[in-house]
């Protein structure tokens, strides 16, 4: 039989045992096997990329290969007329939470970001899959695991290198300041001028898990704040999140990222919310760097809510957006998006007014989720970054 | 859904805003209607991310698939409990790549296969040394480049080896290696290093260059130091750009200097001539009063002992000889001094046009003291702080005077003396009213004062 075209649309059984539509990638031959036997990177549209993988043959349902008949429909969302293979590029870019990228850019993004090159990595405990696409250097790329160091992020492409290397490596702990402890939790600080080699690690690793981080200029000017849970092994990573030193737009976060191993713990809510005491400390108002993950948007979105909706409930009397801002180092827009998404600003009588019905309150702030674990404020022992000479 | 009926105004985020706590302030307003045409601006006013929110949300009822994880078996065996966490914060030592001794280099495929068959038959070289071997053959190469003056910033050219075996052999020779196996090892690392065409070592491997717009090449240097872009980042730029700029402002500032000072001198001396006009006609005033009681004295015959008339008469007995005509000249030049009636008594020289010096000598030329005095109308009233008219200023304003009437006389027409009077007006006096006579006047001379009538008796007294 004839191998699949790139762009083929067919149903894919996936590890939930179902068939679900997926878009072929790519595809390459077989080492075994005859010239025609392929092996299939394919997209499943309902999901993100991050979900994408190599399939055999066995796994795709042939007899749902689509013909590809381009035929009008209407949006009901819109009410506008387009073509079906238009309504599908619309929704999918929904899916993908790619809607911040301009057409050209997200061309290109794909183009180059489309196969996943290393499938899984291993980093202290865990062997985790990865999920999209990472420009390791080029003598890499042939491999399909990456072993990492779990304290320098030294990443290696055997098993046994790695058991090499943990014989003589010493450190323990990310090189860097602890700035933050908490019981077992703990916050180093990295600048990535002082630490290059370990900063590019921690960015090539990261890269596997997001999406839409560039790697396109050095870390010198970036500082990373990496979380950990220490034990008599050492400090081992579970999230960071990295910041400029100085940004002309007052982002307070470039990128954030939990490990997979340790998401949905509280740990990527811990971080936005140290990502805010450092904005007070500093006395500077932040705002996390867009595009925003679909991931990153929600969690944001909790902490936004829960922030405002505490202070709103216990608030006598007027408060101005301006007011809320100085209180909690958010952007005001930030504020203003959040209240109105919740639709808690209306305008009555000539005026904006906050509705703050307590009832109402906490039907949002349920809905937002519990907090993360907490910042202990007295615990943090930090000064804001000053450029040395 | 209806129509909406009002525009909200945008909303002010330094206004504050009440809190309405109870939902039923919203229920008993306006029309329910405009309640739903703003939930529905609001809704769409916010933006993208809101929608967003709401697709993804419908997502998140069964959870967002993420990519999975296992546990590794060996991870206890490979990671020693050795870990002792200090009571005080940790602190960075350096990068230990500036420490020194710490191998930075991991062995990867290549090398492991290649030492897998050098080690075939026996173990001759361990992994760990083999790994020490090609860490120190690349810091080493990196000194001399170094040395060489070859280090490129960023990636350009195939970087070329340059140490060779004999400095290689020297530099290593604590490492005590069989010559043989040094040998092996040296060609097997200039042969990887030659198909790399870069360090093996990541550490020294230059960045590729700024220019470079292939998507798989990462870690780029930014183009110039990026610091805080703010103005004063600007000027402190070290360039010969802002050396001139500096210079100049030097310069700027020296002649603003001179300015000043220049300044500083013409305004001390404005306040000098000031104080002078101001001691002048203090000193007018106050010997206008003494001529007055002077003259009173003069008019009897006797000589009261005045010791400032004898003063006069001793030195007036140079003066003796004098005729009209350097009288009447000097009278001209008095004039003006008499609209400044107070001369200087005291020192009648002060008072002479004509140098102070050599009196003596030139005696005729000198005026009786007293006669101008005698010019002077005793019942003139006093005119402090007047200036005489000057014809030429006042024609290149406009003011000139009538021309005389075509049938008077010459002398006849206007007889009218002008003066410009406090307050910079210009007065005329046509009569003199004090002594109710016309004020003569003639020619285009406003200046002019027909000589008083002297008497003789006044004359005589000077003999």
């Amino acid at each position: 039989m004839q191998p699949l075209e790139v762009g083929t649309r067919v149903l894919c059984r996936w590890r939930d045992g179902k068939h679900h539509p997926v878009k072929v990638i790519e595809r390459r031959r077989l080492h075994t096997g005859g010239p025609n036997d392929y092996e299939y990177y394919v997209h499943y549209t309902e999901f993100n990329r991050r979900l994408d993988e190599w399939v055999r043959l066995e796994q795709l349902d042939l007899d749902s290969v689509e013909n590809d008949v381009d035929e009008k429909v209407e949006d009901k969302v819109t009410g506008l007329k387009m073509t079906r293979h238009q309504k599908r590029k619309i929704d999918e870019t929904h899916v993908e939470g790619h809607e911040e990228l301009d057409a050209a850019s997200l061309r290109e993004h794909e183009e180059f970001t489309k196969v996943k090159n290393i499938a899984t990595i291993e980093l202290g405990r865990y062997e985790i899959e990865t999920w999209y696409f990472s420009p390791f250097p080029p003598e890499y790329n042939d491999s399909l695991n990456l072993y990492f160091c779990e304290f320098c992020l030294t990443f290696m492409k055997r098993k046994e290198q790695l058991q090499r290397h943990m014989k003589k490596c010493d450190l323990k702990h990310p090189p860097g300041d602890e700035i933050y402890r908490s019981g077992t939790l703990s916050m180093f600080e990295v600048d990535g001028k002082k630490n290059k080699v370990y900063g590019q690690n921690l960015c090539y690793l990261a890269k596997l898990f997001l999406d839409h981080k560039t790697l396109y200029y050095d870390v010198d000017l970036f500082l990373f704040y990496v979380l950990c849970e220490c034990d008599d092994r050492g400090c081992h990573m579970v999230g960071y999140f990295s910041k400029e030193k100085h940004s002309e737009e007052s982002y307070n976060l470039a990128c954030i990222l939990t490990l997979p191993p340790y998401q949905r713990k509280g740990y990527g809510k811990f971080l936005i919310a140290f990502s805010y005491e450092l904005s007070k400390k500093e006395g500077k108002v932040g705002t996390p760097e867009r595009p925003l993950s679909d991931l990153g948007l929600l969690s944001y979105r909790g902490y936004w809510t829960r922030v405002l909706l505490d202070i709103l409930k216990k608030h006598k009397g007027n408060i101005s957006i301006k007011e809320l801002s100085d209180m909690t180092a958010i952007r005001a827009e930030d504020i203003l998006a959040t209240l109105q998404a919740l639709e808690l600003i209306q305008y009555r009588k000539g005026q904006h007014v906050i509705c703050a019905d307590p009832k109402v309150l906490d039907r949002h702030l349920k809905a937002a989720g519990r907090g993360g674990l907490e910042v202990d404020v007295s615990k943090l022992i930090w000064t804001p970054y000053k450029e040395q000479g | 859904m209806s129509r909406l009926s009002f525009r909200p105004r945008p909303l002010d985020i330094h206004k504050k805003l009440p809190i309405v706590k109870s939902i039923k302030d919203f229920e008993d307003d306006d029309t329910p209607t405009s309640t739903r045409t703003q939930m529905l601006r609001l809704v769409a006013e916010a933006d993208n991310d809101t929608q967003v929110h709401q697709v993804a949300s419908k997502k998140t009822v069964s959870e967002i698939p993420t990519p999975e994880y296992v546990i590794v078996d060996t991870y206890e065996r490979d990671y020693s409990p050795t870990f002792n966490q200090p009571a005080s914060y940790l602190r960075a030592r350096g990068a230990r790549a500036e420490l020194g001794d710490f191998v930075e280099y991991d062995l990867d495929n290549e090398d492991e296969d290649w030492l897998q068959e050098f080690n075939k038959e026996r173990l001759i070289l361990p992994a760990e040394k083999f790994e020490t071997i090609i860490f120190k053959l690349e810091v080493l190469d990196h000194k001399a480049r170094e040395r060489a003056g070859v280090i490129t910033p960023t990636l350009g050219s195939p970087i070329p080896v340059l140490l060779t075996f004999d400095a290689a052999v020297e530099a290593l020779q604590a490492l005590s290696i069989q010559y043989g196996v040094f040998q092996s090892i040296y060609s097997y690392w200039k042969e990887k290093r030659e198909r790399w065409l870069k360090p093996v070592l990541r550490r020294l491997q230059p960045p590729p260059p700024v220019n470079d717009t292939n998507p798989y090449n990462v870690f780029r240097p930014r183009e110039k130091a990026h610091r805080l872009h703010t103005r004063r980042m600007q000027r402190r730029e070290n360039n010969v750009q802002s050396f001139e700029k500096l210079r100049q402002v030097r310069r700027n500032l020296d002649q603003a200097k001179n300015l000043l000072e220049a300044l500083i001198k013409r305004e001390e001396k404005k306040r000098d001539v000031m104080e002078s006009e101001v001691s002048l006609q203090r000193i007018q005033m106050k010997y206008k009063n003494e001529t007055e009681l002077l003259e009173d004295s003069l008019a009897l015959p006797e000589m009261p002992s005045f010791p400032q008339q004898s003063k006069f008469v001793s030195s007036e007995d140079e003066y003796l000889e004098s005729d009209d005509f350097p009288l009447h000249n000097n009278n001209n030049n008095n004039n003006r001094i008499r609209f400044q009636p107070h001369g200087l008594m005291d020192t009648p020289r002060v008072i002479m046009p004509s140098g102070v010096g050599s009196m003596k000598r030139d005696i005729r030329r000198r005026p009786v003291p007293y006669s101008w005095l005698h010019k002077l109308d005793p019942v003139e009233p006093l005119l402090l702080f007047t200036k005489p008219l000057v014809a030429e200023k006042l024609a290149a304003v406009g003011i000139v005077p009538p021309p005389p009437p075509s049938g008077g006389g010459g002398g006849g027409g206007h007889n009218f003396r002008g003066r410009i009077g406090r307050g910079g007006r210009i007065v005329f006096d046509r009569w003199n009213p004090l002594m109710h006579t016309p004020i003569e006047c003639g020619g285009d001379s406003l200046l002019y004062m027909p000589p008083k009538p002297r008497s003789s008796t006044h004359n005589s007294s000077f003999q």
